[in-house]
Formats: structure tokens, C-alpha cells, sequence
């Protein structure tokens, strides 16, 4: 370890740690624009300038190793000044359309304005402007203003560095520059929207968000995609029940500071809702009822003979497969199979720049897999339920594809079929028991991804309409049956439970995984067969 | 003073005849040879580019196209570079490229004149062609011959202490 | 002073090497291939040779920082990107001696071991490129370059590198970014060339002019060299001359000569028989310096007691006539169009001065805009950016304000109120900063 003062202050960093985050470490906010711990150091904003003991000149932070008995100024007068000037050029040229403007509450160039910039300017001439690049759609997510570029190039260095794609560039140059794909095609990348993720300012912008809430009324919620055996750490942000957005949440481990534009474009209406309370049918129609008449009639249909079939999840957490196997498979004794889809290939970057790949579509195969469930392709999957000779309870409407199939229907149609469901699809609109299930958002767990993690998604808010979330439903269904359980059961509690008996997990707690980026579990998950 | 032979005019290959683009064995020869003085084909970039401006005239976004396959490059990256340097031709320029040194000794030295001649006797203002696609006007910044000012560079000859006189006889010898 | 640099200038073929060899040429590569690597560069330390591009860095100490154990190829590159407006020295060399040019090369790239040389040069000078290729091509054939050159086990190929428009080219690391088929964006240093340079390997960047001075000095001794010039500005050194001369040009002279010397002797005084108004020392990127410092020495001492900098010897003479207002918005033009857009202070900076400094020469200056125009300057430069661009438009800026600062209030004071109507941004290639335009 190094030592070396900031502001008065010793700080001990490690070899290769540069200032800015040696400063973070002691709470002091060195401003940045170019620099992003995810990539490459290229010192041209020149806003993090600090003064160093011994050295003529200020040093930009960014690119300057801590060195044993540095002494760093980060806020004398000549910092000041020099912080002062730069937030002048770079808003000298800036259309300040902080109104209309989507990035306003988390842009840089105004946070740092209020904190580093002068009260006015010196500014008279005709502001840069560039006729053709404002407001211009440059990829299925991405909307570029280039007026508002601030040249940092963090997205050409993303595009460079991350994503591999090299598909976004600085054309032309100096005051001139600005930032193009080849012959203005399509920006289409997996992971396209990172770009705007990266820019501090409102040059790159997401399509899916733009302008449907101003950012300081959102609401924040650490949470998980679900878009693949990956685990991508997520923020999901909301205001008043409804989902705006998924941001990328750092985790070193599994998705650094990135996630793919399939599992962005997720968060677009997934608290909506078709199933809004239970139902039952009668002479061909569906009729609302309680859950208090729904769940004795899902004991009935469970404990009916010939015997039923479950379709459980890989979407669902490993407390629900944990219910699912301790209440369905070893209390009831019924056949349960958890359906696997592969889904697209998808991959992201972690933290240290490796590739991590899903192994198939779900969040939480490895959680089933840990369980000992059967997982199960979709002909696997057809013959299961062909073969059903009582009815079969659906855990999740959206537990493979194949169940929104024409084949899945037909095989279907003649059955008692249980659904627990969000969405209306060929299953629901054939279910014989219709119960609103939770959305993602709206359920707290823990997943395990296909790399081993045990990640905790926290719920945005309360279950909308009458959907209860999964664990709830088979808790329920445990008391209904005179199974004893436990009074306080809640995900926490039911994840205790599940770490006493199953040994990968041993060890693990919630509060844990509340405070680390996940945790790997002791057991491998292989890949699915 | 110059001292050329009459400055050739240029090969500029229409935009059809370039919208997709194959090297020839001649060229992929050429190619073949400057990529032996660079450790990696990245590096050959400004050369090869060179190379097809030279057959073509200017760099269309096919011929982009095919040299970022060549080099192992993304064309973006490609745009990126030529864009940054002025020397690379992104239009089809005209047969004979009038490029006026527009700094601080040439402009001491008369260039003003120069150029409000040159831009009556075309009818072109700079970064335009003239009609008969014969010359294109641009100005540029410093040449590197400031003691020979005032300075033009028609395609790749410097003619040096220009008067409206003399750059008149050799715009006449222009085709 | 006896011609060293341009000794061949008026002979006749000066270009080959018959000629080149027939005057003494390549008898120093000889020499120093016998001598160790350490001699050779000691050898240049002696003759106090300093940097002929700009920044008068010492030749031998900068060859001295390339790692003597690094695993890696070491590379030396010549700069012939020769781009600073009034600068035109490196161009004379090639037309008049490019052998000299190669034989320096030659011994430079063995004194810091190097096997592959390249000659960027800037991709306006395509006769002086097919000059220099021919010149590599007789070299080789003479067994000056190539392998196991004159026997010694030493190899060296020499390649030309062609730029393509962009001053910027012309820092040593932008220059190298270019050769590594990049856009040319100075690097952030440390680490140095030197250290990592060309494609990650320890790389020397010198210019022509520097290039030329070796052979002479390994074949007369450091010595000899040291003792042309003042003290600390060593040897013969090349002035272009342009602007309002009457015979304008390169000459070569012993540093420490007056700038009166130069401008009314060589160069038969200014033109028209009008008065001396300003003259920049070392091309545009210098501070401007008044009539009446014309009787300071040509080396870097003196020049920089008066204010200014020696530079890479680009002396722009401007008579009385100028505007110097004009004067000003031209070289800012230039470095606006030339500043490569990476660090905030140059690329916003250089075009904000211009706006400002065009508007005060079309008669809309305002009060404040001298205010402006020195917080630009003093923010864009020193440091405040990655290389020394900044400065290079800063210094101009600070420099016509202090000596010819009246020119600019004249021009504030008859000033009309800003129009109301704007005008758009003009796109990069256009044609602004035209005299009476």
C-alpha cells in the first residue's frame, strides 16, 4: 500500500490507484468527465486537475498514479480556478437546454456547474451548432443531440473497449468533431444504450426513457434482470407503481458497469398487467373469485388423482423453487419439472474485462439446478404434459416458450390447468384457475446465475390488483394443507430456511447478499444438459 | 519558382464506379509491400488510403468499406482517421485540385488577390467544383513554402509566387 | 559563417549521392559505426546540439532515455511534418541535401539502436517524399542502409511515411499515433517516447534539421560543433524568412546573429523600403515580438529575454502596413482548424478567441472582449492541456495584446453595437479569416 495526502488527509491506496479514486476512498469528489472507471484513461477534459506538491504545473487526477508521500491539493485556489475555466469552455459552446433536455438531474455538466463553474460567462458569440445531428435517432435506443457533446469520447471508447463493436467515431476534429457511426448507419449493438449509459451529458440519450419522467422524481430499487442466466445487476427505476427504466448496476463480477439493450428494453411494462385477481372457470366463462375460495380449490386440484403435474420456473426465486420442491415435490409428492429455454446467446462484460455468456434465457436455472428440480427442453417439456393424465398447475406463464405455442395449446385444451400468471396468453386464456401472479418488480428473492451467484432482487413496490408473488402462493397452498410452517414467512426467513437445508447455499446470508455484489455459491452449476 | 512538368490531372473515379470496390492483383501487390514496413496492418492505414486515392481520386465509403476488410480495421474507426486529416478526398473532386494557402505569409504576400480572381474567373466559392468538373477551389492552411509565398498546390505540385498573371496561364493549361 | 546544413545549395544535382559523396558524404556513418552507441551519443552531448523542431530539447540527452535493456525494437522517426506556419527549413534540406538527411538517420538510429527508421513527412510534400524515397533507394544500393552496412553487423531499413493534413502531426506523440494509423491525438506523457513510443516500443522522434546537424558533428567532433553559436545555443541553425521581406527564404546562420542581420542583410531589408512593424522569431506559435527588438540575437537565450521563442526559426516580418488585429485572427484560424478537439481549454478555446477576435476586426468588438481573450489565454495554455497547442495559440494571443494592444482598443472603440441577427457556425474547410472578407 501506498500513502499519500489529499487535502490534509493520509490516504493509503493501492500501486496503480490514480487520484480520483484514491480521493474517493476519503469522500472527495474529484469531478470527471472522460474518466470512467470501466475505461481507458485519456485525460483530455481536463476538469479533474488537481495540484500536486513538487509539480509546476496542476495534474489531471485521472491520469496521475497515487505515489508514496504525494501530497494533493483538490481544492486550492489554482484548482479552483483552472475547474472554473474548463466548466466555462466546455458550457461556452453547450446549448444550456436544461429544460427540454433528458439527462437534466443526473448531467454532469450541471451538477458540476453548480460546484465548480462561475456564475456567469464571458460568453457573447454564436454558440456551435450542428445542423442535422440534433435530435437524431442514430440506433434502435439511442438518440444523439451532438450540440450537447462535450467530446469526452466515452462512448467511442466504449464501443472500442467494451463492446468490441468499434461502430461509434470522432469524425472530422477539433471544435468541429463530433461523434458518427460509418456513414451515419445504424448504431446497433447489443449493448448500444451503455453509450448513453457513459455520457455525462445529454448528447446520447435512451430512446425507451426520454422524457417519460424527470429523474429526481424516480425511485431507485436494486435489482436483477431477468433477461438471462447472466444476472445483470440492475437499478430499476420507478415512480408512482410504474417501471421507467433499467440501469446498468455496477457488479465487478458479472456485469461491471454494463448490461445488454434486450435486458434494458425488459423494464419497458413489465408491472403491467392482464391478471389482475383470481378466477375460475365455469361453463366457459371465467368467473372472479376470492383467493380465499382460490386457494382451497388449488389443494383440490393438487391433491386430485390421478395425481397432478407441476410446470414450475427458472424465472422464479430460489425461495419459490425451494417451496416448490419441499411443499409440491416432497410433501405432495408430485412430478415437477422446472423448463429450460436457451434462448438467444447473450453476453456482457464483467469487470476485468472478461465475457461472460449466458447459458440459456432464465435468471435462476442455476438456483433449480443447485435444488436438484428437473430441468427440462421443450420436448421434454410437450411429453410432460402430454403425459398428464390429472391437471397440471402452471407456475409461470412465461416459463418457456413453448407454452405459448400452437402444440402447447392443442395439448392443453382438454385439461384442468391451474395458472399462475401476469400476462394474458394461449395458457391463461384456456386455464380452468387463473391466479394474478406478482410481476418481477414486485417480488424480492435471490437468484442464482448460471456463473453461481446468489444475487438478492429487491421488490420496486407492493403487488398491484390482487397478484400475489410466488413464495406467498406456496406458502399459502403449505398452510392450507396443514403443512407447518412458519408464521413470518417473507423471503428473508424463507431464504434462512433454504441455506439450513441446502448445502450450496450453506453459510449465505440475506443480509449478505443485501450488502455484496451477490455471492458465489459452494457447489459448481453446470451448464444445462 | 516551379520547375514541374505540367501537373497531371487526376483519375476521379465516379461515385457509381465506386459505391463497392475490389482491389486488383496490382493493387493488392502494393498493398502487399507497404504492409511489410509496419509490424501490424494498422499502421499501413494512412499509405493504403493514400493508394486509393491515388487510383480513384478520393475515398468513397465503399472503398472505406473494403479497405477496413483488408486491414482487419472497422470502417467507423476508418471514417474516424479520414476525417481527421484534410488531405483525404471525401467528394469527387474536380480533375485539378486548386488548393490556396490560406495562412499568415502567403496572405502577407497577396494571396487575397489570388483568390478573389480565381473564385470570378471559376464562379466557384471554396469547397466547390466547377461545373465541368475541371477544378475544385479549397483553401488550405499553411503549405510549408512560406518563403515562396504566395503558394497554391494544384493536385500534388507546389507553384510558388503566384500573380494573378501567372496562375492565369496555368489555369489556361488546364484540361 | 561557412555553409554546414545547406553547403550543397546551387551546386548542381545537389540531390545525389554522387554529389553528396563527392563532397565528403557518408564518411561519418563510417566513422560512428566504429565507435560504440554510448560514444556516438556522447559525442552529440559534446556538441550541445538542442532540438531543431520547436522545443530545443538537447539531441543527446533525449537519446540518452531510450532503456539500453529494453527487450522491445527500438525506432527512430524523423519529423519532417514541417507545418508551423513560416516554417520551411526541412523542406530546403530534403530539395538540397536529402542524403545528409539519410546519413544523419543512419547514425542516430546507431547510436540508440534502432533497425527501422521512418521519415514522417507531411502529406503536402509529395515531391519531397518521392525525393527522399529516391535518396533511401541510392543509399541502399550503396550499402548505406540495409543489412550489415559497411560491414558493421548493423542493419537499418529507412521507410517514408506520408501524413495527410493535420498540423497536430507534427507533437512527436500525435506524430506517432498517425504512423500507428490512428487519428493524430497527442498522447498523455509520461510514459515518454522514448520509454513507449512507436507501436509500444522505445521510439526517438527528431526533426530534419536536427537530423542534418549529425554526420557533420560526428565527422568534426562535438567540439567543433559547440563552438558555432553562443554558449548555449549551439551550432549553425536554419531561419525561414517570410512575410514582407525582399528576398525571402532559408538561410542558415550561427545562432547568436541579430534578427536586424538577418532581416536587412541576408534578406535585403523589408519591402517597399516600409518601416519594420513586427516580426515572430520561430514561427507563428512564438510571441510576436515589436520593431523594436530587432537588434536581439537569433538564439534561444536572447529570444526567450525578449519575450519569445527561438522556436523551429519560422521569422514571419510584418511592415508597418498590417492590421494587426487581421494579423491575429489569421493565426488563429489556422490553430482553430489545427487544434485536434481532445482537451476542453484548446478545442473550445481557439475557436472562442477566433469568434471573439473576428468580431473585434469586423467592427463589433466589445469592451470586455480583451478581458476574455486574456482569460482564454491564460486558460488554455500552460499546461492546461495534454500538448503544447494550447500554448501555441495562446502565446500569439497574449503577445499581440501586449505589444500591439492599442491596435486592438482602436478597434473596440470605433466598434458598432453586436448585430442582432446571427450567423451560423461555418463548417471546417470554408473559407473564412480572408483579409477584408
Amino acid at each position: 500500500m501506498l500513502k499519500l495526502t489529499i487535502d490534509g488527509t493520509e490516504v493509503q491506496v493501492a500501486p496503480g490507484t490514480n487520484l480520483v479514486e484514491a480521493a474517493a476512498t476519503i469522500g472527495i469528489d474529484i469531478p470527471t468527465y472522460c474518466y470512467h472507471p470501466g475505461l481507458s484513461v485519456v485525460g483530455q477534459c481536463r476538469i479533474c486537475f488537481v495540484e500536486v506538491e513538487g509539480m509546476p504545473r496542476l495534474v489531471t487526477a485521472c491520469s496521475t498514479e497515487a505515489r508514496d508521500g504525494m501530497v494533493v491539493l483538490t481544492a486550492s485556489p489554482r484548482v479552483k480556478d483552472a475547474r472554473a475555466a474548463v466548466m466555462e469552455f466546455l458550457l461556452e459552446n453547450h446549448p444550456l437546454d436544461c429544460p427540454v433536455c433528458d439527462q437534466a438531474g443526473e448531467c454532469f455538466l450541471q451538477d458540476y456547474s453548480v460546484e465548480h463553474g462561475l456564475d456567469t460567462t464571458h460568453m457573447v458569440d454564436i454558440r456551435r451548432t450542428f445542423p442535422g445531428l440534433e435530435r437524431r435517432l442514430i440506433g434502435p435506443h439511442v438518440v444523439q443531440n451532438q450540440n450537447r457533446c462535450i467530446h469526452c469520447t466515452r462512448c467511442v471508447r466504449f464501443t472500442q473497449e467494451i463492446s468490441e463493436t468499434h461502430d461509434l467515431t470522432m469524425k472530422s476534429r477539433g471544435n468541429h468533431s463530433y461523434i458518427d457511426t460509418f456513414d451515419g448507419g445504424p448504431f446497433d449493438n447489443p449493448w448500444s444504450a451503455c453509450a448513453a449509459d457513459v455520457c455525462p451529458v445529454g448528447a446520447l440519450t435512451v430512446k425507451e426513457f426520454r422524457f417519460r419522467a424527470r429523474v429526481w422524481h424516480l425511485e431507485d430499487t436494486e435489482s436483477i434482470c431477468p433477461g438471462c442466466s447472466i444476472g445483470c445487476n440492475v437499478t430499476v427505476g420507478h415512480l408512482d407503481r410504474e417501471v421507467h427504466r433499467f440501469l446498468p448496476r455496477h457488479n465487478a463480477e458479472v456485469n461491471g458497469w454494463w448490461m445488454c439493450d434486450y435486458g434494458r428494453c425488459l423494464a419497458q411494462g413489465i408491472e403491467e398487467r392482464d391478471v389482475a385477481r383470481p378466477a375460475a372457470r365455469s361453463g366457459g366463462e371465467l368467473r372472479p373469485i376470492a383467493w380465499s375460495e382460490a386457494v382451497p380449490m388449488l389443494v383440490e386440484l393438487l391433491q386430485s388423482r390421478p395425481a397432478a403435474r407441476v410446470v414450475a420456473s427458472a424465472n422464479l426465486s430460489n425461495e419459490v423453487l425451494y417451496l416448490v420442491k419441499k411443499v409440491l415435490v416432497g410433501q405432495l409428492g408430485l412430478e415437477v419439472v422446472v423448463p429450460v429455454d436457451r434462448g438467444r446467446p447473450r453476453r456482457i462484460k464483467n469487470g476485468h474485462g472478461q465475457w461472460i455468456d449466458s447459458v440459456d434465457a432464465h435468471p435462476n436455472s442455476g438456483g433449480a439446478r443447485l435444488l436438484g428440480l428437473p430441468l427440462v427442453d421443450a420436448g421434454q417439456l410437450a411429453r410432460f404434459v402430454g403425459a398428464a393424465n390429472g391437471p397440471l398447475l402452471m407456475l409461470d406463464e412465461r416459463a418457456h416458450p413453448w407454452l405459448a405455442s400452437d402444440e402447447a395449446a392443442a395439448t392443453l385444451a382438454a385439461r384442468t390447468v391451474a395458472v399462475f400468471a401476469r400476462c394474458e396468453t394461449v395458457l391463461t386464456r384456456s386455464a380452468s384457475l387463473l391466479l394474478p401472479a406478482a410481476s418481477w418488480v414486485e417480488t424480492e428473492g435471490t437468484y442464482t446465475s448460471s456463473t453461481g451467484r446468489v444475487q438478492l432482487a429487491r421488490a420496486a413496490f407492493t403487488p398491484g390488483a390482487q397478484a400475489w408473488p410466488a413464495w406467498r402462493l406456496l406458502h399459502g397452498l403449505q398452510a392450507a394443507l396443514g403443512i407447518p410452517s412458519d408464521p413470518d414467512a417473507r423471503p428473508e426467513r424463507l431464504f434462512a430456511e433454504l441455506t439450513a437445508t441446502v448445502p450450496a447455499f450453506t453459510g449465505m446470508t440475506y443480509r449478505g447478499l443485501a450488502r455484496q455484489p451477490g455471492l458465489p455459491v459452494a457447489a459448481e452449476v453446470s451448464d444445462v444438459g | 519558382m516551379m520547375d514541374h512538368a505540367r501537373t497531371a490531372p487526376l483519375t476521379v473515379a465516379p461515385p457509381e464506379a465506386v459505391a463497392e470496390v475490389r482491389f486488383d492483383a496490382a493493387m493488392e501487390a502494393q498493398i502487399a509491400d507497404v504492409l511489410t514496413r509496419y509490424p501490424n496492418p494498422q499502421a499501413a492505414l494512412l499509405p493504403v488510403l493514400w493508394l486509393c486515392q491515388e487510383r480513384w481520386g478520393w475515398i468513397s465509403t465503399g472503398i472505406t468499406r473494403t479497405v477496413a476488410t483488408r486491414l482487419g480495421l472497422s470502417p467507423a474507426f476508418i471514417e474516424g482517421v479520414l476525417t481527421f486529416y484534410t488531405m483525404y478526398q471525401l467528394q469527387p473532386p474536380g480533375r485539378y485540385l486548386l488548393q490556396v494557402c490560406s495562412t499568415l505569409s502567403c496572405q502577407l504576400c497577396g494571396t487575397g488577390e489570388l483568390v478573389g480572381h480565381l473564385k470570378q474567373r471559376l464562379g466557384i466559392d471554396f469547397g466547390e467544383t466547377t461545373p465541368d468538373g475541371r477544378f475544385t477551389l479549397v483553401d488550405v492552411q499553411c503549405l510549408g513554402a512560406c518563403g515562396e509565398a504566395p503558394v497554391v498546390q494544384i493536385n500534388n505540385d507546389y507553384y510558388t509566387e503566384l500573380t494573378v498573371e501567372r496562375l492565369d496561364a496555368l489555369l489556361d493549361r488546364f484540361e | 559563417m561557412e555553409p554546414i546544413l545547406l553547403r550543397a545549395r546551387g551546386t548542381k544535382n545537389s540531390r545525389s549521392i554522387a554529389a553528396y559523396r563527392s563532397a565528403g558524404g557518408y564518411r561519418a556513418i563510417a566513422k560512428a559505426l566504429k565507435m560504440e552507441p554510448a560514444a556516438v551519443i556522447a559525442e552529440v552531448k559534446a556538441s550541445g546540439l538542442r532540438g531543431r523542431g520547436g522545443a530545443g530539447f538537447p539531441t543527446g540527452v533525449k537519446w540518452g532515455f531510450v532503456p539500453k535493456d529494453s527487450p522491445k525494437p527500438k525506432y527512430l522517426i524523423c519529423n519532417a511534418d514541417e507545418s508551423e506556419p513560416g516554417t520551411f527549413k526541412d523542406r530546403e534540406i530534403i530539395h538540397v541535401d536529402p542524403h545528409m538527411l539519410i546519413e544523419g538517420i543512419a547514425i542516430s538510429s546507431h547510436a540508440i539502436g534502432a533497425n527501422v527508421a521512418y521519415i514522417y513527412i507531411r502529406g503536402e510534400f509529395h515531391a519531397e517524399a518521392l525525393m527522399l524515397e529516391a535518396a533511401i533507394a541510392e543509399a541502399a544500393g550503396a550499402g548505406f542502409l540495409g543489412k550489415n552496412i559497411l560491414g558493421s553487423g548493423f542493419d537499418l531499413e529507412v521507410h517514408v511515411h506520408r501524413g495527410a493534413g493535420a498540423y497536430i502531426c507534427g507533437e512527436e506523440t500525435a506524430l506517432i499515433e498517425s504512423l500507428e494509423g490512428k487519428r493524430g491525438l497527442p498522447r498523455l506523457k509520461p510514459p515518454f517516447p522514448a520509454v513507449v513510443g512507436l507501436f509500444g516500443c522505445p521510439t526517438v522522434v527528431n526533426n530534419v534539421e536536427t537530423l542534418a546537424c549529425v554526420p557533420h558533428i560526428l565527422e568534426r567532433g562535438g567540439a567543433w560543433y559547440a563552438a558555432i553559436g553562443t554558449e548555449r545555443s549551439t551550432g549553425p541553425k536554419l531561419f525561414s524568412v517570410s512575410g514582407h521581406v525582399n528576398r525571402p527564404g532559408v538561410y542558415e546562420v550561427a545562432m547568436g546573429v541579430s534578427f536586424r542581420e538577418i532581416i536587412d542583410g541576408l534578406c535585403g531589408g523589408v519591402r517597399g523600403g516600409r518601416a519594420l512593424k513586427a516580426f515572430i522569431p520561430g514561427g507563428s506559435s512564438c510571441p510576436v515580438l515589436p520593431a523594436d527588438k530587432v537588434d536581439i540575437g537569433c538564439d534561444f537565450e536572447s529570444v526567450a529575454a525578449a519575450g519569445s521563442m527561438l522556436g523551429s526559426g519560422g521569422l514571419i516580418v510584418m511592415d508597418e502596413t498590417v492590421d494587426m488585429v487581421w494579423a491575429l485572427e489569421n493565426l488563429l484560424t489556422f490553430y482553430a482548424h489545427e487544434s485536434c478537439g481532445q482537451c476542453t481549454p484548446c478545442r473550445e478555446g481557439s475557436d472562442w478567441a477566433l469568434d471573439v477576435v473576428r468580431r473585434i476586426r469586423r467592427g463589433f468588438g466589445r469592451p470586455q472582449d480583451l478581458e476574455t481573450l486574456e482569460r482564454i489565454a491564460r486558460f488554455a495554455s500552460q499546461g492546461m492541456t495534454i500538448c503544447p497547442l494550447g500554448d501555441a495559440f495562446c502565446e500569439p494571443i497574449k503577445s499581440f495584446l501586449k505589444h500591439f494592444g492599442h491596435e486592438f482598443e482602436a478597434a473596440i472603440a470605433a466598434a458598432q453595437p453586436l448585430p442582432a441577427a446571427k450567423t451560423p457556425v461555418l463548417p471546417l474547410r470554408s473559407g473564412h479569416g480572408w483579409y477584408g472578407s
